[in-house]
C-alpha cells in the first residue's frame, strides 16, 4: 500500500518552453509548457508585455500618493479614467511603464507629475509585486510617495497628458476613502481597482475599528 | 498686570470657521477651530465649547463642551468626533465662581421654527433683567442665568413680518439688536452660514479672517481662488496661527453673513442719533493680546503710546524704568522711551505659579504674590526705580512687591500706572470687583504712595488714555484715506459716564 503523501512527487514546478503565439505592438500571447508539481507536463497560455526593460524586473509602478497640507484632511490621489479592455472607467492608483533606464521611484514621480501635476517626494517601495498570475506575468512596485500640499507648485497642480490620455484626478480623504469609494459606486458605473478597494479597507479598519465597541457591530 | 490677580476678568472670546469651496471640505474645520480658541485662550480658562455642523438640509450638529483650558477641555477622542465639520463656531469662557458649569458653556443649540441655530456671545447685556422678564412673560422657560440663552431666545422669537416658511434673519438680529442696545459679539451659526454681529456701540471686538494657503500667508499673490475659508474671531491674534489673513474688523451695529461663497455685509443698525460708539478701552489697556489689531491699530503700540504718554505727564527723577512682567511691559518700553532713562528688567516671574486670588486671605495673598516673583538684585540694588504697571485696581499685589525691592536693595521705588483709577462698575461684561473694594474709592487713596509702600505713585489721566488710543485711529484714516467714521470709546469704568442708559 503506498503512502498518499508519496504519491505526490517533489518536482519543483517550473517552466520548460516558451512559445510565441501572437504579437501587437505593447502586448504578446505566449504558450507557456511547464512542469507541475506532480512531474507533468502542461501548458498555459500567458500574456505578456513586450516593454519590460531590461534594468528592472518590474514592468510599470503604481503610486500611493498621500496630498499633506497644513489644517487639512491628509489625502489619497486618485485617477479615474476609460479602460477600453473593461469598457467603463475604473477609479486607479496613479500608474506607469517604467522607461529605459529609469528606477521605480523615478518612473514614480514622473508618472505621478504627468497625470495628476503634483510634485512629490518618494517615502517607500514596495517590493516587486505580481498584478493578474493567472493571465500574465505583469508586475509592478507600488510607490509610497508624499506631496507637500502647501509647496506653491502643487497648490494649483497641471497635469502633463499625452494625446491620448484623458485623466481626472480625484482626491478623497484618507479616513473617508472606503465610504467614498462606496459612494461613488452608488453614483455612477465604475470599476474599482482592487489594490485600491484593499487599501481603502486597510485605512477604514486603522482609523475606526481600535476604536469600536466590541459591542456594537453593523 | 493686577487684573490677572485681582480676578478682574474679561468674560469671553468667540470664534467661527465657514470651508469656503466645496463640501464636504477636505478643511480640518475642528482643528481650525481648536487652533483658534487656544490663541484666545487669554480671554477665558474656565470652559470652552464647539459647535460644527455638516451645512446640510437639514444640517447635523455636533458639539463638544469641556471645561479647563482647551488643551484639556478637547481630547484628540472629541474632536474626532466634529471632523465632518463644514462650518462651526465656539467660545472660550471665563472663571466665575468656580463651580462647575458646564451646562452654562457656551455655544448654546437650540431649535427654532426654521431649524437649529447655535449662538456664540462674548459681553453682558446692560438691560438683561426686564429682558429676561420680557421673555419669560411670552412663556418662554429660561435654564440658565446666563445672558447667552437670553439672546438664543430672542433669536427664535418670530419677528412680526416673517413668512411662514422662509426666515429672515436679519429682520431677527435686527430684532434682538433694538431690544438691547449693548454689548454682544456674536456669532449665528444656521444651516450653512454663519453670523457676525457686533452691538451698536462695537464694545465688544469682531473682526474677520480670510484662509488662504500657508504659502501665499505673507506674500500679495493669493487672489479669490485662493480662499480656502473664512475665520471670525474675537481678536486677530488667532490667524496668525492658523494660516489666515487679516481682512477686516466687523463695524458697529454690523450683521455680516459668512458663508463658503464669501463675506456679505447685510446690515448696519446705527446708534440712537448723537451716540459716539463704545469700544471698550479695556481691550487696549489690558485684555486682548499685545499682537491683536483694533481700529486698524496694534494693541501693542498703544500700551507704548499710554507708556509715552505716562512719561510725559508724570515723569520721575529716577536712575531707571521697569516693568511688571508681562502685560506692562510696552508701556514701560514707552515710558523709558520717551524719559530717556534705561529700560531694566529687576523682577523674575515664575510662569508656573498659578493665580493668587483663590488665597483666602489678604496675608497669603501677599506671600502668593512674594512666590511668584523674584528679584534680579544685581540690576537695581542701591538704585533709584520707577516701576511701571499697567494697572493698580485694590493695590494687593503692588506692595509685596514693592517691598521686595525695597529689601533687595533699590533705594527709591516710585510707582507710574499706565492706566487711570477704576472707580465705577462695568455692566458690560467686564468683571471688576465691587465699588468698596477698588482702592480708588478708598480714603487711603488720597494717600496711595503710603499705602502701598511707594515713594511716589501716579496714573496715567483719562484725557492722557483716550488720546494715547485715539491718535492711532485717526492717523490710521488718515493713511488709508477712509471716510472718517466716528470714533470713540467707553471709558465707564474710569469716568462713570455709562454709553448707555443703565436699567436699575
Amino acid at each position: 500500500m503506498s503512502n498518499p503523501e508519496e504519491a505526490k512527487a517533489t518536482t519543483t514546478p517550473h517552466v520548460v518552453k516558451e512559445e510565441l503565439m501572437a504579437s501587437g505592438n505593447w502586448v504578446k500571447l505566449e504558450k507557456t509548457t511547464y512542469v507541475d508539481p506532480a512531474g507533468n507536463t502542461r501548458t498555459w497560455e500567458t500574456v505578456k508585455r513586450t516593454t519590460r526593460q531590461n534594468n528592472t524586473e518590474a514592468d510599470g509602478v503604481g503610486i500611493i500618493g498621500v496630498l499633506k497640507r497644513t489644517l487639512h484632511k491628509d489625502c489619497m490621489v486618485m485617477v479615474k479614467q476609460f479602460r477600453p479592455p473593461l469598457g467603463c472607467c475604473t477609479l486607479e492608483f496613479p500608474a506607469g511603464l517604467i522607461d529605459e533606464g529609469e528606477t521605480a521611484e523615478a518612473a514614480a514621480l514622473r508618472e505621478l507629475k504627468e497625470e495628476t501635476g503634483y510634485k512629490g517626494e518618494v517615502v517607500g517601495v514596495t517590493p516587486v509585486t505580481c498584478l493578474d498570475p493567472g493571465l500574465s506575468n505583469c508586475t509592478t512596485q507600488i510607490v509610497l510617495v508624499n506631496i507637500n500640499g502647501d509647496d506653491v507648485e502643487n497648490i494649483h497642480p497641471t497635469q502633463e497628458l499625452g494625446e491620448a490620455e484623458f485623466v481626472e484626478v480625484i482626491l478623497l480623504p484618507l479616513d473617508e476613502i472606503q465610504t467614498k469609494i462606496d459612494d461613488l459606486l452608488q453614483k455612477e458605473k465604475i470599476m474599482v481597482d482592487s489594490k485600491v478597494y484593499i487599501f481603502a479597507m486597510g485605512m477604514a479598519q486603522a482609523f475606526f475599528k481600535p476604536r469600536e465597541l466590541p459591542v456594537l457591530k453593523q | 498686570m493686577e487684573f490677572e490677580e485681582s480676578g478682574i476678568g474679561e468674560e469671553c472670546g468667540v470664534f467661527g470657521c465657514v470651508a469656503a469651496g466645496e463640501w464636504p471640505t477636505q478643511l480640518e474645520v475642528a482643528q481650525v477651530l481648536t487652533l483658534g480658541l487656544v490663541a484666545l485662550q487669554h480671554r477665558g480658562q474656565e470652559s470652552a465649547g464647539i459647535v460644527t455642523s455638516d451645512g446640510g438640509n437639514p444640517p447635523t450638529y455636533m458639539s463638544h463642551k469641556g471645561m479647563g483650558l482647551v488643551n484639556s477641555a478637547f481630547p484628540p477622542d472629541a474632536l474626532l468626533k466634529l471632523r465632518h465639520g463644514n462650518l462651526g463656531i465656539c467660545h472660550t469662557r471665563y472663571s466665575t465662581t468656580g463651580i462647575s458649569e458646564l451646562l452654562n458653556c457656551q455655544p448654546f443649540v437650540v431649535d427654532t421654527l426654521h431649524g437649529r441655530i447655535a449662538v456664540a456671545h462674548n459681553g453682558e447685556l446692560v438691560n438683561s433683567r426686564a429682558l429676561r422678564k420680557k421673555v419669560m412673560r411670552h412663556g418662554v422657560g429660561l435654564s440658565t442665568c446666563s445672558d447667552s440663552e437670553l439672546i438664543t431666545q430672542l433669536l427664535a422669537q418670530t419677528p412680526p413680518m416673517e413668512e411662514l416658511d422662509s426666515p429672515d434673519w436679519v429682520a431677527r438680529i435686527k430684532n434682538l439688536m433694538t431690544e438691547t442696545p449693548t454689548s454682544y459679539s456674536l456669532l449665528i451659526m444656521f444651516k450653512d452660514v454663519i453670523y457676525a454681529v457686533r452691538d451698536p456701540y462695537g464694545n465688544r471686538p469682531l473682526c474677520i479672517g480670510q484662509l488662504v494657503p500657508i504659502s501665499k500667508l505673507h506674500s500679495s499673490g493669493a487672489g479669490e481662488e485662493d480662499t480656502e475659508g473664512w475665520v471670525v474671531s474675537s481678536e486677530s491674534c488667532s490667524f496668525q496661527s492658523i494660516g489666515a489673513k487679516y481682512y477686516r474688523e466687523v463695524l458697529p451695529g454690523e450683521i455680516v453673513q459668512i458663508s463658503k461663497h464669501g463675506i456679505k455685509s447685510l446690515n448696519v443698525v446705527p446708534r440712537p442719533e448723537g451716540d459716539p460708539p463704545a469700544f471698550c478701552i479695556f481691550e487696549y489697556v489690558y485684555f486682548a493680546r499685545p499682537d491683536s489689531i483694533f481700529e486698524g491699530q496694534m494693541v501693542y503700540t498703544v500700551r507704548q503710546r499710554c507708556g509715552r504718554q505716562l512719561a510725559i505727564e508724570a515723569p520721575t527723577d529716577v536712575d531707571l524704568v521697569s516693568t511688571v512682567p508681562e502685560s506692562a511691559t510696552p508701556a514701560a518700553l514707552g515710558y523709558a522711551q520717551q524719559s530717556g532713562l534705561p529700560y531694566t528688567e529687576v523682577l523674575c516671574k515664575n510662569r508656573y505659579v498659578g493665580r493668587t486670588f483663590i488665597q483666602p486671605n489678604t496675608r497669603l495673598r501677599q506671600l502668593g504674590v512674594a512666590k511668584k516673583f523674584g528679584v534680579l538684585t544685581d540690576n537695581f540694588a542701591g538704585k533709584r526705580v520707577v516701576l511701571v504697571d499697567d494697572s493698580i485696581v485694590r493695590g494687593n499685589t503692588i506692595s509685596p512687591i514693592i517691598k521686595l525691592l525695597r529689601e533687595a536693595g533699590a533705594k527709591e521705588v516710585h510707582i507710574r500706572v499706565a492706566s487711570p483709577p477704576i472707580k465705577f462698575p462695568c455692566y458690560m461684561g467686564i468683571n471688576i470687583p465691587t465699588k468698596e473694594e477698588l482702592i480708588a474709592n478708598k480714603p487711603q487713596f488720597k494717600d496711595i504712595a503710603g499705602y502701598i509702600g511707594a515713594d511716589s505713585v501716579e496714573y496715567l489721566t483719562v484725557e492722557g488714555l483716550v488720546t494715547a488710543v485715539q491718535e492711532g485711529v485717526a492717523a490710521m484714516q488718515d493713511h488709508m484715506g477712509s471716510k472718517k467714521s466716528r470714533v470713540g470709546h467707553c471709558t465707564a469704568c474710569l469716568t462713570g459716564k455709562y454709553p448707555v442708559e443703565l436699567e436699575w
